[in-house]
């Protein structure tokens, strides 16, 4: 107790003092004096909340009012004045979530998160009063992940929200959830969220590990703590899945994995996450098994689509011509006659050009979407062929690709997609079908060398394993869904037993 | 880290700056080829003539604009003392190398297939580039050269039509063989068959048929025709069957898949049979040190064409159709052994083959002058015909009128 009354000196004038000291007198601090009546004497108060950050309208009708209106507090109530806190925090403030603080800094610390924090005059501690109630942005619908069938509400950007928004899906008391604060300066609070029992929990440790060594100053989204957790940094492709769908995330604790939660952004992180994992669309699970069976055929084949349709023409026009049928050969060559670029340019001025204007796309004022849109359609589409520079072919090439590459339901994995898309053009240009195969030893080989918190990335198809197979390609009947995946769900391998026949004997 | 981090910046810029070293080394634009669908081969003075048709990919394939301006290929022509010379020297005159991969046939001159083809065929079957499943075909009576001239309707490039023509002929109407450089090879490689090639010869008025009016007229003024079965021993060629005697080749090595033909009705008038299904065995057999060939052939046909008054509703007469149907192709099949035997002296079938397989010893003894053997033996035909359906109608209307 002597320490902290030495770091908080009891006079309310100090008190005050010093609060504006730590916040270098920033306008924002509201500062609200006060006096608690007891039965011989008053004692002064001071409410201490930033702008903006805090219900006004709970302050009056949860701190002050009962604070001020209060018949006079009598001893016996409380008994000695150093426990005139307790009896404030038991059976005066009508709010939920009171603690005690002992160091002004950490009150300080909690009026960020939108606290009240109220102070006595001759008292060392205070007590730190949530009272968040910032404006913020409603539930919407997901804006990347969409379905036909499926919830329709996507994560904000308010942590406590969307852990709420989990919650209400997984109604069950083994959910647990772990607060952590990352960034030096930003203090993002970071929530991760595993089902007791079905998680492993040395991946929750592990994750709690790794994100005790993250030491910056800023979390502004979830790639920040993405970045600093990945099992390996140099691959282009995502080894942590991340979501908006709260669905998606129960799910996943579900499966037996966890959940990340951060602070300030409706992106959640899930790990361990699998190559194959990202082929999953939260879809696939709420349409029939056998529609969702042939979807998930379909996107491996827009996968092998996207990444080597450039290549393969480009090889196939250049070294291995033999391949073409006579009358595809006699169009394409005919289509080629006149056009002053190799294959491999065209391809690449092609590719460019769609990957500017998607950006552009992405990154325009949306008064002159439609300008680009169509300049952009005419100049690719259009006026490049009918100039002779490029041929129709490599259009519907480079459009097949660029289509393909969105059926692929995690942006992040359609990202690492088109690089290496680059990659394959590269050498398709320069060995030809010779090349292409070597690259497609070097990003397997690759992808069987990387581990997601410790699971192998390719499993159940690296390792491979027969029962996960009912989840890769194909999406077999929820009866027939009766394990949880083996990579993550050993403690609690079953998540149905006995699931009766519904035919008629 | 920071040494795994080097380590990895070092790989990636050793491997990138590796990567243009190649220098896209062997690389050729699809603008750069000269597609040549035809290979035509003659000998001239002792030195072999090459002409190639090469197809001109705007005017075959293009919707738009310049088609019709140009024939849809074009004939490069030299001469070497070899083949592979010749085919390097066209760039004399033409601006791109020419590219055999899409070869569809190769046209053999009479002369040059009676001197004997195995040398003209060593670069076809040797050189990379060419895939060996391009049709042989032999020129009747005429050069190579006058063949890849003629330009032809229906398909632009004439190389296609003869190779389709030859595809459908042999489908559904028979005397027609398809063989390829490997087929071919095949025979000439095993000493228990000759081989044979397709013949092919122009008619009609070919100074018209090298225009483009020849394919501007209803009625082009020259066409292209299959004609008959180019017969060889070894590598040299001896002789033409008839359209007949190469029905009854297909008959006898069991490659007829559908056709048509026709027997004479008791009382005058014609009915045409398709055969749907035919299948003969060649047997080889030697019995008291005597060599005896045997063909089985079982047929399977269908009444196509009736132009006399028949009750078909008879079981009786369907029959005798039968019989007559049998008759017919035991007709055929023995004219061409006939020829086989007396004329060329020559087995082109695979009997011996056939012996080999099934008497080995035998045919060891008999393998030195097989062809001699094979032109005395004794030949045994039988041919057993089922007529399955009379199409659509029973008997023919006519019938149903007059009673």
């Amino acid at each position: 107790m002597t320490d902290i009354s030495s770091k908080m000196s009891a006079s309310l004038e100090t008190h005050i003092e010093r609060m504006k000291q730590l916040t270098f007198w920033s306008e924002d601090l509201i500062v609200r004096k006060t006096r608690i009546w007891l039965e011989d004497r008053s004692i002064k108060a001071v409410l201490f909340y930033f702008d903006g950050l805090c219900d006004e309208k709970l302050i009056y009708s949860s701190i002050l009012e009962p604070l001020m209106n209060r018949p006079v507090l009598r001893e016996e109530d409380g008994g000695e004045a150093p426990d005139l806190l307790d009896l404030l925090l038991e059976s005066v403030l009508t709010v939920g979530d009171i603690h005690k603080f002992g160091s002004l800094e950490s009150g300080l610390q909690s009026l960020m998160s939108g606290n009240v924090a109220v102070m006595l005059d001759g008292f060392a501690q205070g007590l730190s009063i949530s009272m968040a109630g910032w404006e913020q942005r409603a539930i919407t619908e997901p804006t990347n992940q969409t379905v036909i069938r499926g919830p329709k509400e996507a994560f904000t950007e308010n942590i406590h929200v969307n852990a709420a928004m989990v919650r209400k899906i997984v109604k069950y008391p083994g959910l647990v959830l772990k607060n952590h604060t990352v960034g030096r300066v930003t203090h993002t609070n970071v929530s991760v969220m595993y089902i007791q029992g079905i998680a492993d929990e040395s991946v929750y440790e592990e994750v709690a590990r790794r994100l005790g060594t993250i030491d910056t100053d800023a979390i502004l989204e979830s790639s920040y703590i993405e970045e600093f957790i990945q099992d390996e940094a140099y691959t282009i492709f995502p080894t942590i899945q991340n979501t908006e769908r709260p669905d998606s995330v129960a799910a996943a604790l579900l499966e037996g994995r966890v959940a990340i939660l951060i602070d300030g952004t409706p992106h959640v992180l899930i790990v361990p996450a699998l190559f194959v994992q990202f082929f999953q669309a939260a879809e696939d699970y709420y349409h029939r098994a056998d529609i969702s069976t042939l979807i998930r055929g379909l996107r491996y084949f827009g996968l092998f689509i996207a990444t080597l349709v450039p290549a393969l023409y480009i090889a196939i026009t250049t070294y291995h011509q033999e391949m073409i049928p006579t009358q595809l050969l006699m169009s394409l060559s005919a289509q080629r006659e006149g056009v002053p670029f190799p294959a491999f340019v065209e391809a690449m001025i092609m590719e460019a050009t769609y990957e500017i204007l998607r950006e552009a796309g992405v990154r325009m004022p949306r008064a002159v979407g439609q300008a680009v849109s169509i300049v952009g359609t005419l100049v690719i589409g259009q006026a490049a062929v009918e100039a002779g520079i490029i041929s129709a072919s490599m259009i519907i090439v480079v459009s097949i690709t660029a289509i393909a590459s969105y059926v692929i339901p995690e942006f992040d994995m359609s990202i690492a997609v088109r690089i290496s898309r680059f990659f394959f053009m590269g050498l398709a240009a320069a060995f030809g079908m010779f090349g292409i195969f070597i690259g497609i030893n070097v990003i397997l080989l690759h992808l069987s060398s990387l581990r997601s918190f410790g699971v192998p990335y390719m499993s159940p198809v690296g390792p491979f394993n027969f029962s996960d197979q009912k989840d890769v390609i194909l999406r077999v009947s929820q009866r027939s869904m009766k394990s949880r995946p083996s990579m993550f769900g050993k403690l609690n391998p079953f998540r149905q037993r006995h699931s009766r026949s519904t035919k008629r004997p | 880290m920071t040494i795994r981090a080097n380590r990895c910046i070092l790989l990636v810029m050793t491997v990138a700056l590796l990567w243009p070293l190649t220098g896209c080394w062997d690389r050729r634009e699809l603008n750069e080829l000269a597609i040549s669908v035809a290979l035509g081969i003659d000998k001239v003075d002792d030195k072999y003539q090459v002409t190639v048709q090469v197809v001109q990919p705007a005017e075959v394939a293009s919707q738009k604009g310049g088609a019709g301006n140009y024939a849809p290929v074009v004939m490069y022509q030299t001469t070497g003392i070899t083949i592979f010379e010749a085919i390097r020297k066209m760039t004399i005159t033409s601006p791109r190398k020419i590219y055999a991969s899409h070869l569809r046939i190769v046209v053999i001159g009479e002369q040059l297939a009676r001197e004997g083809i195995g040398n003209a065929l060593d670069l076809l079957s040797r050189d990379y580039e060419l895939r060996t499943d391009f049709f042989l075909l032999v020129a009747k009576g005429i050069k190579a050269e006058k063949v890849l001239k003629i330009l032809v309707p229906l398909e632009k490039i004439p190389a296609n039509k003869i190779y389709n023509s030859i595809r459908t002929s042999e489908k559904v109407w028979a005397p027609v063989t398809a063989v390829t450089l490997d087929d071919f090879i095949m025979d000439y490689e095993s000493k228990g068959k000759n081989p044979v090639i397709n013949g092919i010869r122009v008619t009609g008025n070919a100074e018209i048929g090298i225009k483009k009016e020849n394919v501007e007229m209803i009625q082009p003024a020259a066409r292209i025709k299959n004609s008959g079965i180019a017969v060889f021993r070894k590598d040299q060629m001896i002789g033409w069957l008839t359209e007949d005697q190469s029905k009854g080749y297909n008959y006898v090595i069991n490659t007829i898949k559908s056709t048509v033909g026709h027997i004479q009705c008791p009382d005058g008038g014609y009915v045409a049979l398709e055969v749907v299904r035919s299948k003969s065995k060649m047997k080889a057999a030697v019995q008291n040190g005597n060599l005896r060939l045997a063909v089985d052939i079982h047929v399977e046909e269908n009444l196509g064409e009736v132009q006399c008054q028949l009750d078909l509703t008879k079981v009786s007469v369907i029959q005798e159709l039968e019989r007559k149907a049998e008759l017919r192709v035991k007709d055929l099949v023995e004219q061409t052994m006939d020829s086989a035997q007396k004329k060329f002296r020559c087995d082109f079938f695979g009997f011996g083959n056939a012996l080999h397989r099934s008497n080995p010893k035998a045919w060891k003894k008999l393998q030195p002058d097989w062809d001699e053997h094979f032109a005395e033996a004794p030949v045994s035909v039988t041919v057993k015909v089922n007529i399955k359906r009379t199409g659509t109608i029973g008997n023919s209307f006519m019938l149903d009128r007059e009673e």
